[in-house]
């Protein structure tokens, strides 16, 4: 880890800033296509809890998770704050996650970023891929991988 | 320009060619006398053959040609069709067919000449005594064709000189310094000739081995764009002489006729002359005898020369175009991806429709007017009519599958020397384009898993008392909004006892389980991977790829397969596929304040029925419709909400029906019938069996379709 960091000192990458609870979460810009408000949930039976359900999104029915359901935390409360992201990554089809709120866009250069090894058998750790440090206090960064495994 | 840009649709033509070709000879091996048969293998080879040629196939050229002489001879009588003679002849359409794949893949012939092959074509020709006569064959064939020629084209192109651009005029002169011989050409190309375009440039590629072309008319860019009708002329600025050139044309296939003489270069170019010495040579109207094949002999050169009036010249070449147009064909060719692209559109516009009916609905509600509300029924029918005219575009007669499978049983049937018919009924059925490309292979699993698992061995049907050679029947029909598939044999069906000891030889079951599950349980076994019950894997199958691929392929398509099976009787695989994948008819219902999409094609009728008439049997919900006893479905219970209905009120039931099996969808509300557009739901969601996936509402609101056939 320390040889990937001194290498890549330079390279920046940008995060958006969610927050769920109190806990402030960062995710990779490049795969977020889109943020949406909260709207009308469309409830499918028979699926695994931390499925919200479909929404429409200009025409496409996609599917909504919730990230506090699948971390382990009580399930979501709608506020005028929720927000829907749409998230895209290679390989998979895109998929809506609830989030508490949004906050900002914050650039972390790589040494802002710890990875630390994690307990990954604590809930919340386990999709966690590093530790940002960042003036605003530290994000926790996502490790989409590990949220979408087993979905 | 090259002639690649052709590829695809000799590609597909070859193959429509191919498969007419398999359909005659195996019309012919049972009815070997019949003068129609023999005429439409004459030509489908003639057609190949020519457009082997164009395309600068050479070996598929000759062996087409080998064919079409064998041909030729069986038609003229000089010789007869037997067993030994339809077998060659099988393995020559085979042959083709393996050149046409090469070309698929590299657009290539490869480098197998076939030698075998068309030595045996040629044996037979020569059993027949004296092999000659192929080209006097063809002459007939192409005799019509010339009479039909307007005479017009005849006296050749007439120049306005004063019409070509600088660069021509220019070039012209560069020639005629050169002491380069001028030549006024007009090519002619067969009525029916397909790719007109493609003779042309070949036409153009003989002239410049050994000239070089100055002008043309039309312009050589329309020529290749095909905008000309029969005939186009050129100046050809040469060395040597004419015959030769004329020669080389008419060499190219589907050319009829290539004529022309010295292009008068003094008074031509001098654009404001009237008049110009005519001198017109005598014709030789039989002379022009076209050169498809190369054994033709050398036809005459007809030496005219076109010098008219040069004032008359454009009125002329207009007349020139007029009549002879060749009759146009009605049907196009059009890339599925664009059928595709048009079918999304009207989707976004069903979905736009829905929402301006949603919008209006609640407007009349508050007494809103009621024009708008008449401009959007019609809009309604608009739309509804447009996504019909559009399916049906897409809709193509299975046929074009199935035709190629009587020509597959009967070499199995020679191969594993069982004999074996096949009947086939409804070729007629039409299906979305996308479904029929994808049946194929799942048909000829089937058919081939029946010819070599379902019917016995000969000795073995005669000492059952069954006729001696085996029948396997593929009937389709249409059956509401589905198309149902069956693929039916008279052998001896499957064997449950077999399948189950198979189940546990492979620890697919323990012994329990297998003596405790039902036969249809035991037959679903056969659609795992890898499982096949026959002794020995022979070349057809038994490799234990097959049912599986069958069923997920059916499934991909929104279809099912079904089977059932009786021992010593015979099997009965049933494909049901629905008709249209995009966008369907459908109940719209509430269900504890949710609403759900049922397709309608699945629904047999609504009922109203009193929750005292509801009886229990075996612990479960029945009603008894009209003397039917229906199971009942709590679709609240099966949703996993709470129905908002009071449980003492008459309670609204959706009969859906699945085959000949019914059940009672018990739901809340009833909203309508409504278009709806089917959306996938993504991968991640479609856990849920009876959801088959979702559709949007014109207020933007998502809805669920329920499969009502998972439900049964």
């Amino acid at each position: 880890m320390a040889n990937e960091l001194s290498t890549n000192v330079n390279e920046i990458t940008q995060y958006i800033v969610i927050r769920i609870g109190e806990e402030q979460y960062g995710i990779d810009i490049k795969y977020i296509d889109n943020i949406v408000r909260m709207q009308q949930i469309t409830r499918v039976p028979q699926v695994p809890g931390h499925f919200k359900g479909v929404i429409n999104l200009r025409g496409e029915v996609i599917p909504v998770m919730s990230l506090r359901i699948k971390m382990g935390l009580s399930a979501d409360e709608e506020t005028k704050d929720t927000r829907i992201i749409i998230i895209k990554m290679d390989q998979h089809e895109p998929i809506g996650m609830m989030v508490d709120s949004v906050k900002e866009v914050v650039n972390l250069n790589s040494a802002e970023i710890e990875r630390a090894s994690f307990d990954k058998s604590d809930g919340q750790n386990a999709y966690a891929s590093g530790i940002g440090k960042h003036e605003t206090g530290l994000i926790t960064l996502l490790d989409l991988d590990m949220v979408f495994q087993g979905l | 320009m090259d002639v690649s840009q052709y590829l695809d649709i000799f590609l597909d033509e070859s193959k429509e060619h191919l498969q007419n070709l398999n359909t005659s000879v195996l019309n012919l091996e049972q009815d070997p006398e019949n003068p129609d048969t023999i005429g439409e293998i004459f030509r489908a080879a003639h057609t190949l053959k020519g457009m082997a040629g164009t395309m600068g196939y050479k070996r598929m050229q000759t062996l087409t040609h080998d064919m079409e002489n064998v041909f030729s001879e069986v038609r003229d009588g000089n010789l007869k069709v037997n067993a030994g003679m339809i077998d060659v002849l099988f393995r020559c359409l085979d042959a083709i067919e393996g050149y046409v794949s090469v070309i698929a893949e590299t657009s290539d012939e490869g480098t197998n000449d076939n030698e075998p092959i068309i030595k045996e074509l040629n044996d037979i020709l020569a059993g027949k005594g004296g092999a000659e006569a192929a080209p006097a064959a063809e002459a007939p064939a192409e005799a019509p064709k010339e009479e039909a020629k307007e005479p017009a084209a005849d006296a050749g192109h007439v120049w306005n000189v004063g019409s070509l651009s600088e660069e021509e005029q220019k070039a012209l002169e560069d020639a005629m310094l050169a002491n380069k011989k001028i030549y006024n050409v007009t090519v002619t190309v067969q009525e029916n000739c397909l790719l007109k375009a493609a003779r042309a440039f070949l036409v153009f590629k003989a002239i410049e081995e050994s000239g070089e072309i100055i002008a043309a008319d039309p312009s050589t860019q329309d020529i290749e764009d095909e905008k000309f009708d029969l005939s186009f002329s050129l100046i050809i600025a040469s060395e040597g002489e004419l015959e030769p050139i004329l020669k080389e044309i008419k060499a190219v296939s589907e050319i009829a006729d290539a004529k022309g003489g010295i292009f008068d270069g003094e008074s031509s170019a001098d654009a404001s002359a009237s008049e110009a010495p005519k001198d017109e040579k005598p014709k030789e109207a039989e002379a022009a005898k076209p050169a498809p094949a190369p054994t033709t002999a050398v036809a005459p050169v007809k030496n005219e020369v076109a010098k008219k009036p040069e004032s008359k010249a454009a009125p002329a070449a207009k007349n020139e175009k007029k009549g002879g147009k060749p009759a146009v064909n009605r049907t196009v060719r059009v890339d599925i991806e664009k059928l595709d692209s048009l079918m999304n559109l009207v989707s976004e516009l069903i979905i736009a429709k829905n929402s301006l009916v949603s919008g209006a609905t609640s407007e009349a509600e508050n007494g809103g007017n009621s024009n708008l509300h008449e401009q959007i029924e019609y809009l309604e029918s608009v739309t509804t009519n447009l996504h019909e005219s559009v399916m049906k575009v897409r809709m193509v007669p299975i046929e074009s599958v199935v035709s190629k499978f009587p020509r597959m049983i009967r070499d199995i049937s020679k191969s594993l020397n069982k004999p074996m018919e096949l009947f086939m009924s409804g070729e007629e059925t039409e299906l979305d384009r996308t479904v029929v490309d994808e049946i194929g292979d799942p048909l000829m699993h089937m058919l081939r898993n029946s010819a070599d698992h379902g019917l016995e061995m000969p000795e073995e049907r005669i000492a059952k008392g069954k006729p001696e050679s085996g029948s396997i029947f593929l009937d389709a029909y249409q059956d509401g909004n589905n198309v149902v598939i069956e693929v039916r044999d008279d052998g001896n069906g499957i064997d449950t006892d077999r399948v189950r000891q198979k189940a546990i030889e492979r620890g697919i079951m323990t012994e329990e389980q297998a003596y405790a599950a039902d036969d249809s349980e035991i037959i679903n076994l056969l659609f795992m991977p890898s499982f096949s019950t026959a002794k020995q894997v022979s070349d057809l199958s038994g490799r234990g790829v097959g049912l599986d691929v069958v069923k997920s392929k059916i499934e991909a398509l929104s279809g099912e397969v079904d089977v059932k099976t009786k021992l010593g009787e015979g099997t009965t695989f049933t494909i049901r596929l629905p008709l249209t994948l995009a966008i369907i008819q459908a109940l719209m219902v509430v269900v504890g304040g949710e609403k759900y999409a049922i397709a309608l094609s699945g629904i047999q009728t609504i009922e109203d029925i009193n929750p005292h008439d509801v009886k229990t049997v075996e612990s479960k919900e029945v009603i008894n419709l009209r003397g039917t006893v229906i199971p009942l479905l709590r679709l609240d219970h099966i949703l996993e909400c709470e129905s908002r209905r009071k449980a003492d009120s008459h309670m609204i039931v959706v009969i859906a029906k699945k085959g000949d099996k019914l059940a009672g969808l018990v739901v809340d509300e009833l909203i309508g019938q409504q278009e709806i557009v089917i959306k996938s739901m993504g991968k991640y969601i479609n856990k849920c069996k009876f959801i088959s996936g979702a559709t949007i509402l014109g207020d933007g609101e998502v809805a669920l379709i329920i499969d009502s056939n998972a439900l049964i």
